[in-house]
């Protein structure tokens, strides 16, 4: 085989991974290297790729951004009844969809008529960006939302579309935007996992773990679900007997052990680093609790948020722990607001003001005091805020009776916040009846290929070697959409 | 370095480009099997005729232009691509020019339209934004060759695949070529090794400088063999046992004895079942169970403790229903069809067969040949000699099978009455004349180009054939079989190389190509080439026996190796990859090892063999993930719950959070090596989890009921876990470790009647089997300090790792 350049003293990239003899650790590094063009020396090279491969690693981009939230409307909300303002609708209110807009039925649903905005779009902010009354207290940060108003998608089935939104494609198994990310950029923080997804008590979306999974990379890429309340993740906590000070017992004879089997094994990093993971648990022990523990939020913050009261407190809970690990440096963090089937998610068949109203309650004032809070903590221009469903919904009714509508992934509407986005802005457009994008289409890919770009990583070289291809988010397609970055 | 060479631009560049005019491959006019690779014979072409030519530029056709189109243009140019109406494989092809006129200007040679499109960067066009410019040195010798006349042997025709070139492989690709024994080396200045295997490897290491690490002492041995042929260490009674065995053939016999174990297929079959991508589930939003999986993964275990010849092993996964003596096992072997995930609501179904064809080509092109065939679905392979025919030829085998939309409630498998047996999760085709499948330009099925010839696949011109059709009688398309025959076959260079590649790998931890499921353009170079060609002919002459090549392998003194050198830190900076297999490498048990591990420790192993898959306590918190929650997930009744981690029940929708701590794979693709991480999720679980806590609890419980000495405790704890006496420093601190820790739970369990007091939020947890188990009611303060011990045993590096 010939020696290939562009590899530290001239191995292939195989070569050089393994004599580092640093296993994944070595491929995410030597990827990043590869991808940044440039060549750390070989010594300095062992030493990084021996530590923690949630280590932070700069950015490829310049970027203000080190954190990003993803509030994921599970079930998919309705574009039209909230950030896509169709006066058109209004009137050809009870007429069918023209007959040369094609789509599929998803799920076979019954066809209804043309149903405008269930409630008013008003102007919000200086901008006067147009907010429906669904989501009156965001519409007041209306002038930090960028409007992604042509959004479509691969798949009208919620499985398949949630893994899509997830990882950029409808086929279970790869590695999801938030792993992604970390693999790219790492964690700031090793007490903490450094990429958190919360759920809805009512449930996880459909499909389960492939839409937090690391896919074909190493599963410490993968999202590790946080509990709102009492201990957040798994196996944090040992029996009750065991408490703080016996374990810290254990643990101090642990590592007098394996410092003894060290001592006979020289060299062994792989031993050493499994010693220090120990150290790094307990104190995921204490960090991860603390992250999750409200009690030292003033009274004003929590209020602020909803936390304490009906229906705000689960999402509003989230919203404030999620700005606390953005303090605490994780990189990325996804909250799911519905869960489970149906109408306990966005998917509002039966009734878009019964769902919407019940949901958009739900989270409408969490997420603006989340917005508020961040900026007043001088944290929202390090942190990319993300809202969006994994697919629209028509802008016709199931049936007369019926006053819901059915999936739509042909345009729908998601919006960004935060650092580097142009606020008070909308980019692309729907069709005049909200029901397809056609003005600057954004494919799920192009929205990746932004999330990366914003977060300092660039799509096309953020790449993972497996079998024999090295792999990206956004495969084939993406395109970054400047017009959305301030 | 500044410059960026092609071949790391194409590495990374190397997605499916979907550049349309690229790809437009229009094969119909071909007879198939004339295929568009005609390998050259060597010498045959060019090169007698361009030597005048030669002599005068400075220019050879055959070593400099040949080389410089196929690498450059051909890909693009070429008669089953013809871009631009241009075909640059021919001197025909070059003089007819293209739908721009000629090419080549003989009047004003610097003006040729060729050279003007490579001069002003139009040429080769960019690849999703990025320039792929010639160098000066390329563009100085096509002017030189233009300007001599572009002098083009009469008869030589040009072809992507006939040579390897520098951003691809060509047929001669060297793990396409026969696997021919060679001679075992001779190392000079020492004694010829009794082993081949250690001659190889001395070899090399001795023209190298450097020296193999002394053998590893009995105890280490021992403990490696176990837990590398059966999963499970050995007791330290065995270990006296063998420590104490002076006959010479302690060891092969060992070997033996533990190659006839039950738990060898036990251990050895995980493996196969990652390159199955084997689950229990459909995975997506229903998350069906697949009924009778578990079947496939019995079958796996008893072919492996059965030594069936890897010929067979393979046959009958692929083709177990279309064989002539064809039974219940042999059906149920093809569940390895069966196995990949399966969408019942897909965005598309049309489309949605063309993703399960991919399923299919890419598991069995890759657990068997180690090639990602399926990187042709949409076009010709980007890095190996694999055309996009190619692909469709293998997906064409599995197109008969029930592929196409149907009832939801067969899981896209056949029926019962399809399959010939009830209760058999297996795959046939159904019926035996389908329709063609049509290759599609950009793997897209709106675009259909032209029907496929079933056939074995190109890389391997010595084997390409036509299938025959069927007999009129016969049910299935005898497709299926034809390509397993293909694979099988000894002169398929592919194949073994694979397998002993794969079994290698799992003997020592890397494999001889450390990129065992690639063995095409863009794998690890093979650390011993020889050595992996000798492997794969004693393998063939074997008759494919996995069983001897793992006595080959572990009697070698190379596999006894210590994982430590006398000289290692000298050695690591000359080899930190150890690629020269100085010693052997240290590695962490897997997560099945792992948790079977603390399983034997505490005496709570249950070792039934077979059966249904248990379904695994997990905690109440690793049900939230689920979008139907804990109605999804109701775990197996307590006395299930000690099976092997091989029997544990993989829902991909909820993999056992314990087992993907350690690295379990996700399930969805053919994985040939997991990865090794340490992160501290790793540490909360060993520290913290139900199953851990109460398998210490259960071993301090059986060890005071032995004995009450402290003393004799600690020797019984280190015997259990770490299967050796502990060193009068270790008994020492053992001995404080559970004073210590008795004071603590005595003032917990006498100041309190209610000892467990749960922290914060977890009070609210309902109770489960899990919590229930942690909270031993009738554990005293010194069995629970010795329970305390037993569990740092637990979590050691000594008990996780392997020397």
């Amino acid at each position: 085989m010939n020696r290939r350049p562009g590899f530290p003293c001239g191995q292939s990239r195989r070569e050089f991974v393994w004599q580092m003899g640093a296993g994944f650790a070595g491929v995410a590094l030597s990827a990043m290297l590869e991808q940044s063009g440039f060549q750390l020396p070989s010594a300095r090279a062992t030493e990084v790729s021996a530590i923690n491969p949630l280590a932070a690693k700069p950015p490829q981009l310049k970027t203000q951004i080190r954190s990003c939230i993803f509030l994921m409307m599970n079930g998919a909300p309705s574009q039209v009844d909230t950030f896509d303002y169709k006066p058109e609708l209004q009137k050809h209110a009870g007429k069918q969809l023209p007959a040369d807009k094609k789509y599929i039925n998803s799920g076979g649903r019954k066809v209804g008529y043309l149903t405008p905005a269930w409630r008013p779009f008003r102007p919000g902010g200086q901008s006067g960006l147009l907010i429906s009354d669904y989501f009156p207290k965001v519409r007041e940060h209306a002038d930090k939302l960028c409007v992604l108003k042509s959004c479509h998608t691969d798949s009208h089935a919620h499985g398949s579309a949630l893994v899509a939104m997830n990882t950029g494609k409808t086929l279970i198994g790869r590695p999801s935007l938030g792993s992604w990310a970390v693999y790219g950029l790492g964690t700031e923080n090793e007490d903490l996992p450094g990429y958190v997804v919360i759920l809805d008590k009512r449930g996880g979306p459909i499909s389960g773990q492939p839409n937090w999974s690391a896919g074909f990379m190493p599963a410490t890429y993968g999202g590790t679900l946080f509990r709102p309340v009492g201990d957040p993740i798994l196996d944090l906590k040992g029996p009750p007997h065991v408490n703080q000070a016996v374990q810290r017992e254990q643990l101090d004879l642990l590592a007098r052990l394996n410092e003894q089997h060290l001592e006979q094994r020289p060299g062994g990093q792989d031993l050493a680093a499994r010693i220090n993971s120990y150290e790094l648990a307990y104190r995921m022990q204490s960090a991860t609790p603390e992250a999750v523990d409200l009690s030292g939020e003033s009274q004003s913050t929590l209020d602020s948020y909803g936390v304490g009261v009906h229906p705000t407190d689960e999402y509003g809970r989230n919203c404030l722990i999620a700005r606390r690990l953005v303090e605490r440096g994780v990189r990325f963090i996804q909250l799911y607001s519905g869960g489970g089937h149906l109408e306990e998610t966005w998917d509002a068949h039966e009734s878009i003001e019964k769902n919407h109203g019940q949901h958009a309650g739900e989270v409408d004032q969490p997420i603006a005091a989340l917005l508020n809070d961040l900026q007043q903590r001088g944290l929202l221009d390090q942190t990319l805020v993300i809202w969006g469903g994994e697919f629209g919904r028509m802008p016709f009714s199931e049936g007369p009776s019926a006053p819901g509508r059915n999936h739509n992934p042909y345009g729908f509407s998601m919006w960004l916040a935060g650092g580097g986005v142009r606020g008070g802005t909308s980019y692309g457009e729907t069709d005049e009846l909200g029901f397809e994008a056609i003005e600057n289409k954004v494919h799920l890919h192009d929205l990746h290929a932004t999330i990366l770009h914003l977060m300092g990583l660039d799509h096309e070289r953020l790449t993972y070697f497996h079998q024999g291809r090295d792999e990206s988010l956004t495969d084939v397609g993406g395109r970054v959409i400047y017009d959305v970055i301030g | 370095m500044t410059a960026t060479s092609p071949r790391n631009l194409s590495l990374r560049r190397l997605r499916c480009f979907v550049v349309a005019a690229w790809l437009f491959v229009t094969l119909t006019f071909q007879l198939p099997l004339a295929c568009h690779v005609v390998a050259q014979e060597p010498g045959s072409a060019g090169s007698g005729t361009v030597e005048s030519g030669s002599h005068v530029t400075g220019v050879d056709f055959e070593s400099q232009i040949a080389t410089f189109l196929i690498k450059r243009c051909v890909e693009c140019h070429q008669p089953t691509n013809r871009s631009g109406s241009l075909d640059l494989t021919s001197a025909a092809g070059l003089q007819a020019g293209g739908e721009s006129g000629p090419v080549v200007s003989h009047d004003e040679p610097e003006e040729s339209y060729l050279l003007r499109r490579v001069i002003d960067e139009e040429m080769p066009p960019p690849v999703q934004g990025q320039p792929q410019r010639l160098s000066e040195q390329e563009v100085n010798l096509l002017r030189r060759w233009i300007t001599a006349g572009a002098v083009w042997p009469e008869q030589r025709r040009l072809s992507l695949f006939e040579q390897t070139t520098d951003v691809r492989a060509g047929l001669d690709w060297w793990s396409l070529q026969p696997v021919v024994r060679p001679s075992v080396p001779q190392p000079g200045n020492m004694p010829k090794p009794n082993h081949p295997i250690d001659a190889f490897v001395l070899d090399r290491l001795q023209s190298a400088g450097v020296t193999p690490a002394p053998e590893a002492s009995r105890r280490v041995l021992i403990r490696r063999l176990y837990v590398d042929l059966i999963g499970l260490a050995p007791s330290e009674q065995e270990i006296d046992a063998f420590e104490r065995d002076e006959s010479p053939n302690a060891w092969p016999r060992l070997v033996d004895r533990l190659l006839a174990m039950p738990e060898y297929g036990e251990r050895w079959a995980r493996y196969w079942l990652d390159l199955a991508r084997y689950a229990d589930t459909s995975g997506y939003e229903r998350d069906q169970e697949k009924a009778f999986a578990w079947k496939y993964r019995d079958w796996v275990v008893q072919a492996l403790n059965d030594d069936m010849p890897y010929s067979q092993f393979i046959v009958h996964q692929l083709a177990g229903d279309e064989i002539e003596d064809r039974n219940e096992q042999s059906t149920i072997a093809t569940g390895f069809l069966r196995l990949g995930t399966w969408n019942d609501e897909p965005n598309e179904p049309l489309d949605y067969q063309y993703d399960r064809l991919e399923d299919l080509v890419h598991t069995t092109s890759t657990a068997f040949l180690g090639m990602t065939v399926k990187c042709a679905r949409c076009h010709t392979h980007k890095f190996d000699p694999i055309a996009q025919d190619d692909y469709y030829r293998m997906a064409s085998v599995f197109w008969a099978g029930p592929i196409a939309p149907r009832d939801r409630e067969l899981l896209g498998g056949p029926s019962a009455q399809e399959l010939g047996f009830e209760n058999v999760l297996g795959w046939t085709d159904l019926n035996a004349s389908p329709a063609a499948l049509q290759v599609l330009k950009n793997g897209e099925r709106e675009h259909p180009l032209h029907e496929v010839i079933p056939a074995s696949l190109s890389f391997v011109p010595t084997l390409e054939r036509r299938y025959q059709p069927p007999s009129a009688d016969e049910r299935t398309t005898n497709r299926r079989l034809q390509l397993a025959q293909w694979i099988a076959d000894p002169k398929n260079p592919l194949t073994p190389r694979v397998i002993v590649n794969r079994i290698w790998q799992h003997h020592f931890g890397q494999a001889i190509v450390r990129t065992p499921d690639n063995l095409g353009y863009l794998s690890d170079p093979p650390t011993h080439r020889e050595l992996l060609d000798w492997l794969a002919a004693e393998f063939l002459h074997s008759g494919g026996s996995i069983k001897s090549l793992h006595r080959l392998i572990l009697t070698s003194q190379t596999w006894r190796q210590s994982s430590l050198h006398p000289q290692g830190s000298s050695q690591t900076q000359q080899d930190p990859g150890n690629r020269l297999l100085w010693r052997a490498e240290r590695r962490r048990l897997d997560a099945e090892a792992l948790r079977d591990s603390l399983l034997v420790a505490a005496g709570c192993l249950d070792s039934r063999m077979g059966g249904e898959s248990f379904k695994a306590t997990v905690s109440p918190e690793a049900l939230e993930g689920l979008s139907q929650k804990s109605s999804a997930w109701q775990a197996s009744p307590a006395e299930q719950q000690h099976r092997r981690s091989l029997y544990m029940f993989l829902k991909r929708g909820l993999l056992p959070p314990m087992m993907t701590a350690f690295d379990l794979c996700d399930a969805t693709q053919s994985v040939g090596q997991r990865d090794v991480t340490i992160v501290p999720t790793q540490a909360l679980a060993l520290l913290n989890n139900p199953l851990v806590h109460e398998q210490s609890q259960f071993l301090a419980k059986t060890i005071c009921a032995r004995t009450d000495i402290p003393e004799q405790q600690i020797q019984f704890a280190w015997s259990a876990i770490l299967k050796r006496p502990p060193s009068v420093d270790e008994q020492r601190m053992a001995l404080e470790h559970l004073a210590s820790q008795q004071t603590h739970f005595a003032q917990r369990l006498g100041g309190n009647a209610d000892p467990v007091v749960p922290d914060d939020g977890a009070s609210n947890d309902p109770a489960t089997d899990a919590n229930e188990i942690a909270h031993p009611d009738d554990c005293d303060a010194h069995s629970l300090s010795l329970a305390s011990l037993c569990h740092v045993l637990m979590n050691s590096n000594e008990f996780a790792y392997v020397d």
